[in-house]
């Protein structure tokens, strides 16, 4: 389960930031997270919740947007959200696709105090 | 109260380790080899047997990832080739960091050709963790069942190359290559796939093959030419 390692990486960074502006708490932050990724979000959360601890982010709240697998078809020329994991186009089937979004792993924002 | 964007990366820090280990291994000309699999399918073998055929032309360090024991860089020792354990504690993979540690013990890390890391078995969690390797090959053995690419796609998503290993077992078990076959290709089209045995040594050649014409490149990229 890296979700443990993903969550204290998410957890390590907000912390480092928001003392670098000198908030006093952290309310919430938000992570954007594609269909691709292989996170887990109730396992995400669940490590979020264990390790927030007693720092300035012991109140602080996960939001997770969810990105779905988004492809663009050279084929049909049509960009799609896919709703399972095989890259190809659902409307022709050609797998001359790309990825256009579905990988992202990325910390937002943060809301501090 | 406030809003600080940041719009990064989670795992911003391994990567920036992993580019760190991408220019000295470009600097130094090694080909990095990052091997994923489930526990049990057979990459610590496939070393055993493709090693022997490398040693004499390359000079190759293998790092080995297990949550504990020393029992697979002892068997991949025995083939003459350096490897070093990583135990992961209960770490489920590999990162950055832990071979960044590994390389700056070793003195004469800016002369070796070939890194080969065998990541911990776990087709989950190594896929999210850049080690600044070249190349990702995924093996994947017969009696997993032909499905595991549809199973776990992301581990195929990030994967340049496929080893369906223990071909020698397809008798016996429930695997049809070519469903495989195509289930890996669904996630990903621009994968190389093998089909080996280590008992038998079949397909193995292609494998040796490929993987010296992949380090090859690498130190003729590097040395100018």
């Amino acid at each position: 389960m890296h979700e443990a390692s993903i969550a204290l990486s998410i957890m390590e960074r907000a912390i480092e930031i928001s003392l670098e502006n000198n908030a006093k708490k952290i309310i919430s932050i938000t992570i954007v997270i594609g269909g691709l990724s292989g996170i887990d979000k109730e396992s995400l959360l669940f490590s979020f919740d264990a390790i927030k601890s007693d720092s300035i982010a012991a109140r602080a709240t996960l939001k997770i947007i969810e990105v779905p697998i988004k492809i663009n078809c050279y084929d049909c020329k049509k960009n799609i959200i896919l709703n399972n994991i095989f890259l190809m186009c659902p409307e022709c089937g050609s797998i001359n696709i790309d990825v256009i979004e579905g990988r992202e792993m990325s910390i937002k924002e943060i809301e501090v105090e | 109260m406030g809003k600080i964007l940041l719009n990064e990366k989670i795992l911003a820090k391994n990567d920036l380790i992993a580019e760190e280990l991408r220019s000295f291994y470009k600097k130094n000309g090694t080909f990095v080899l990052n091997i994923l699999s489930s526990p049990g399918s057979g990459k610590t073998t496939l070393l055993e047997k493709v090693l022997p055929q490398m040693k004499e032309s390359y000079n190759i360090l293998v790092l080995i990832g297990d949550l504990q024991t020393t029992n697979d860089a002892e068997r991949v020792s025995k083939t003459g080739v350096k490897a070093v354990q990583i135990n992961t504690g209960q770490a489920c993979h590999l990162d950055a960091k832990n071979v960044y540690n590994i390389l700056k013990d070793i003195g004469d890390s800016s002369k070796i050709d070939l890194l080969i890391i065998e990541n911990v078995g776990n087709l989950v969690c190594p896929a999210s963790f850049d080690l600044g390797e070249d190349m990702k090959l995924l093996v994947i053995s017969t009696p997993e069942g032909d499905d595991k690419p549809a199973k776990y796609p992301t581990v195929v998503d990030v994967s340049d190359c496929l080893i369906i290993n223990k071909i020698d077992l397809l008798p016996y078990v429930n695997f049809n290559v070519q469903n495989c076959m195509n289930y890996a290709k669904g996630v990903n089209k621009n994968l190389t796939i093998f089909t080996t045995s280590c008992c038998t040594g079949e397909g193995l050649v292609d494998v040796i093959k490929f993987l010296k014409n992949s380090v090859d490149k690498k130190n003729h990229d590097n040395s100018g030419c």
